[in-house]
């Protein structure tokens, strides 16, 4: 920008410079033909400048033929402007600090939208990354199995490369204490996928996808410096992972990551995956693949299908009907955030949109009032496109400075976004004020600009000259015309409020629905401590059951802990897996139409530790071990699925499975409430508990009541598990309650969001309205006082200006609600507890906008009252 | 009251003449400003005096659409001066428009004629 201005300076300059310097050669040349003609020098250089005639208007007129041309006309417009600016400072920032709220908020969230949906992955063609797996009529994207993936490794015609992954963690032992570690395991491909490149060693070769490979491992750069101390002796020594020695044969580069958490180590996924000989048999794998150029997602899932139909041909099985699940990595990445995000997105555009109307409005308000100045401009020969032009270089202007606020405030409200954000959306701390958003920004920019300065311009398109001029008053030139354009972006700001209102009322709504929601259990004073026992020394299920009894039976002994229960998957955890499953004293359901349920694990005192309701039916009691009948505990949203009340599901045997497949019979003894799994803002899925002592698992969660503080408890637990076993690492352990809100983060976070573009919506509407009704009122004082003087009451005055106000709001708010009705499709799986269309909130937003439009239209309202009507016709 | 005969006023430039008429001075060759209103006002035999106040826009003017450029040169007896020279859209701009004018002054003579 400064360098466009120095060199438009420097041309101007040089201009100016020749232009002297060609006149004074000039004059030289006249006085020397003098001088030749036998003249004294004195007298010839008086006779030179008299021949030539006035100098510097020559001067002025030569360099006028360059004005007008080029950008100088336009810089000299952008002066006028922002003399223009300082002449009105009030309106000047009133119109600023508007359209720099409505850029800043837009472009803030931009950024956002920008770091998390747009910007590619940082892998290498990842717009053709695919993330595979397989799909049952039930449930899409399960686990792939090893030997499906294999089949389909080889077999494929769609992709490029494949490489089977799965998250998982170990214990590391044999440096100082046993540490928990986030780990993946991977096929060698994955690397070539993802373009990671060792910092030191290598990465996993073909060979180490090998059944019999020698166990190996590749840590992060973030690992390698901060547990393994960041020397260069760090390839070749050994990690002790699970109780397995590996070799570390590569280091990679800092910053490489797949998921959004810390990923230590990364084993080959080969050796111990390919020891599987069942194709049904599922341990958490999932593919991730690179789509050949040209074929489409479709086109390589029907591939992938028909590799899956040959097989349940070739080597049938229970899952024939399984099929392919492919989805587009970054969509993978962003899907649940998207429809936030992209709502988000919505309401700040339509905050724009208000912003726009309302510096619109203030813009025509103001050219209204200097009509006459317009119009002495246009009799003194200034043409209709040139006062266009000179209009819209003002709006321009006024939004430049505007987006350059706007981008300021972006920047600021980026941190408080990023700083409050749930850490749950991918790459939102990558979230910058960078080129790409700041061209959107330029963009936005100039759109508002064009857009405000619409109005305004459509008025003074139709200045009709004469009468502006005849008309002494200032605003003078409100002629009906303009108060149409004006009237419209009244109702337009009105409805847009109304439709950013409903959306914030149903949002708070349910965020209030979500944090009232009965979590099916008491959230006070409790305590989560997860583990996970290395299996190495841990392998029969008799070890795991003594291990976590004699840790149940020390932390209850502990003074203060009132009781403790363990848990394979405890509220809000989220899935922890699911099956089928069917009810075998009831008719069979259809091989395409069997039930899934949420599986769990629960030691006896699980559920009364943590207070869960039984509505029927007994908890599991010490009985319940191995060799005893198997027993199970649904939910209540199970039992409902079959039977009209709880207690009628009590002494029926539960098929897992579900009639098609393998799977062992339990009695149902107990139903319990519906636990929150999936967060507080959730559905309920159906459940089912399987008592601990007939289901060993080594990963639990312990949960502990605790009388007082629970924070206070924390030393305690982690010294009895280190006294039980030192080499146990604590996966997590915390207050459960924290844990409750942080589910609802990401609802609070949209919430909080969106109710802010409401109220800055409301604010600049408000403003609008009071401007432009004001407006009215003034164009109009001549009027009402010749209406008093005729005998009108003040009444009658109010009457007729507030009708004109009411009939604003009602047409807005017709518009309004038909656009919020439509909307509230689009919100309908963002809302809980409360129906998109529900008509009491409806209401409400309504009611709030009628006494929004109430309160701005009052003091216009007031001061029409008050004309006087002697002063005013004096005057006049 | 004059016995003798007043000389004749100076013609005034109709709109759009000068560009033309200082562009076919340049045919000639590189001239600066003096030299392009001493040619105009000798080959018009006086007729033209050109003034300064439209010689300079107009060759302002011609700068800007290009169709001459200008130098800064040293006169045949020793003064710099800025030297004007037709450019290649400038020769061909002349060519159209001389052949406009004598159209155009042969058009306008024959009808004054047939009036007269």
């Amino acid at each position: 920008m400064w360098k466009l201005w120095a060199k438009l300076r420097a041309r101007s300059g040089k201009i100016d410079d020749d232009l002297s310097e060609e006149i004074q050669s000039h004059l030289d040349l006249i006085a020397s033909d003098r001088i030749a003609g036998g003249m004294n020098p004195d007298d010839a250089r008086a006779a030179a400048r008299r021949e030539f005639g006035n100098a510097t208007g020559v001067h002025e007129r030569a360099r006028d033929a360059w004005r007008f041309t080029s950008l100088d006309a336009a810089l000299n417009d952008v002066r006028y402007a922002l003399r223009a600016m300082r002449r009105a400072p009030a309106f000047s920032l009133a119109v600023l600090l508007t359209l720099g709220l409505g850029i800043g908020a837009t472009t803030a969230i931009f950024s956002v939208v920008y770091a998390v949906l747009l910007r590619p992955l940082p892998y290498p063609s990842a717009e053709r990354l695919v993330w595979l797996g397989e799909a049952t009529p039930k449930a899409q994207g399960i686990s792939v199995t090893w030997i499906n993936f294999e089949h389909w490794r080889r077999e494929n015609h769609s992709f490029e490369e494949m490489a089977g992954f799965q998250g998982g963690s170990g214990t590391m032992t044999g440096r100082g204490h046993a540490q928990q570690l986030h780990g993946m395991a991977v096929t060698s491909a994955f690397f070539r996928l993802t373009g990671w490149q060792p910092q030191a060693g290598r990465l996993f070769l073909e060979s180490d996808d090998a059944p019999n490979a020698a166990p190996v491992v590749i840590v992060s750069h973030e690992f390698w410096r901060q547990t393994l101390g960041g020397g260069p002796n760090a390839i070749g020594a050994s990690l002790v992972i699970n109780g397995r020695a590996c070799q570390i044969v590569g280091v990679l580069r800092s910053g490489q990551s797949y998921s959004s958490g810390a990923t230590d180590f990364y084993m080959p996924l080969g050796p111990e995956a390919g020891r599987t000989t069942k194709r049904a048999s599922h341990g958490s794998i999932r593919v991730l693949a690179l789509l050949k150029p040209g074929v489409t997602l479709a086109a390589a899932k029907a591939d992938l299908d028909g590799i899956l139909e040959r097989l349940a041909s070739a080597d049938p099985g229970p899952e024939d009907d399984h099929k392919a699940y492919a989805e587009f990595l970054a969509d993978r990445r962003t899907g649940d955030v998207r429809l936030t995000l992209y709502m988000l997105m919505g309401a700040v555009l339509l905050v724009l949109l208000i912003a726009c109307a309302n510096s619109g409005s203030l813009l025509a308000v103001r050219n209204s009032l200097r009509a006459r100045e317009i119009a002495i401009r246009a009799a003194i020969g200034a043409g209709r496109r040139r006062i266009a032009r000179q209009l819209l270089t003002e709006n321009l202007v006024m939004a430049a400075l505007g987006g350059g606020l706007g981008v300021l405030l972006a920047y600021f409200c980026l941190r408080v976004i990023q700083h409050a954000g749930p850490r749950s959306i991918p790459r939102l701390a990558e979230a910058a004020i960078d080129v790409p958003v700041l061209i959107f920004a330029v963009l936005v920019t100039c759109a508002s600009g064009l857009l405000a300065a619409l109005a305004p311009l459509m008025g003074a398109g139709r200045l009709d000259l004469s009468r502006a001029l005849k008309e002494g008053a200032p605003g003078s030139g409100s002629g009906r015309k303009r108060g149409k354009v004006r009237n419209a972006l009244v109702v337009a700001e009105i409805a847009t409020t109304l439709v950013l209102t409903f959306g914030a009322a149903l949002l708070v709504r349910s965020l209030i629905a979500a944090t009232r929601a009965d979590p099916g259990f008491e959230p006070a004073n409790l305590l989560a401590l997860e583990l996970n026992l290395p299996r190495s020394r841990y392998q029969s299920p008799e070890s795991i059951w003594r291990f976590y009894g004699q840790l149940l039976e020390d932390v209850r002994n502990e003074p203060g802990i009132t009781s403790a229960g363990a848990v394979y998957c405890p509220p809000l955890a989220g899935s922890c897996g699911d099956w089928w499953y069917s009810i075998a004293d009831l008719p069979a359901p259809a091989r395409t139409d069997v039930p899934l349920a949420l599986t769990n694990i629960a030691g006896p005192s699980y559920l009364k530790t943590i207070q869960a309701r039984m509505l029927a039916g007994r908890g599991f009691a010490e009985s319940d071990r191995k060799g005893a009948p198997l027993v199970a505990i649904v939910n209540e949203e199970l039992a409902r699925r079959w039977w009209l009340a709880p207690q009628m599901a009590i002494g029926h045997h539960l098929k897992l499975g579900g009639p098609y497949q393998e799977g062992e019979t339990m009695e149902i003894v107990g139903v319990v409430s519906n636990l929150s799994q999936a967060g507080l803002d959730q559905p309920a899925a159906p459940e089912v508990f399987f008592p601990f002592a007939q289901r060993a698992q080594s990963g639990m969660v312990v949960m502990v009541r605790t009388a007082g503080n629970a924070s206070a408890f924390v030393p305690a637990l982690r010294r009895h598990v280190s006294s039980l076993d030192p080499n146990i690492a604590i996966q997590s352990l915390r207050v459960f309650e924290e844990r409750l809100g942080a589910s609802l983060a990401r609802r609070r976070f949209s919430t909080m969001l969106f109710g802010a573009f409401a109220a800055l919506g409301i604010v600049l509407a408000a403003v609008g309205i009071y401007g432009v009704l004001n407006a009215w009122v003034s164009a109009r004082q001549k009027e009402i006082a010749i209406r008093l003087a005729v005998g009108a009451r003040g009444a009658r005055i109010l009457g007729w200006a507030g009708f004109h106000a009411l009939r604003l709001a009602l047409a807005g708010m017709a518009l309004g609600a038909t656009c919020a009705w439509a909307a509230s499709r689009w919100l309908n799986s963002l809302v809980f507890g409360v129906s998109a269309r529900d008509p009491a909130i409806f209401a409400a937003a309504c009611g709030g906008i009628l006494l929004l439009a109430s309160a701005a239209a009052a003091g216009p309202l007031w001061k029409a009252m008050r004309v006087d009507a002697v002063r005013n016709l004096h005057e006049g | 009251m004059s016995t003798v005969d007043k000389p004749p006023a100076p013609l005034e430039f109709i709109q759009g003449t000068l560009d033309v008429l200082v562009l076919s001075s340049l045919q000639l060759g590189p001239n600066h400003a003096y030299g392009i209103s001493l040619h105009l006002q000798q080959q018009s035999g006086n007729e033209f005096l050109v003034d300064n106040g439209s010689l300079y826009p107009a060759l302002q003017r011609l700068l800007q659409r290009e169709w001459v450029a200008a130098q800064w040169k040293t006169s045949p007896n020793g003064r710099r001066a800025r030297y004007y020279r037709l450019t290649p859209a400038g020769r061909k701009q002349v060519v159209a428009a001389t052949s406009k004018w004598l159209r155009f002054v042969e058009a306008m003579g024959r009808v004054l004629a047939a009036e007269s």
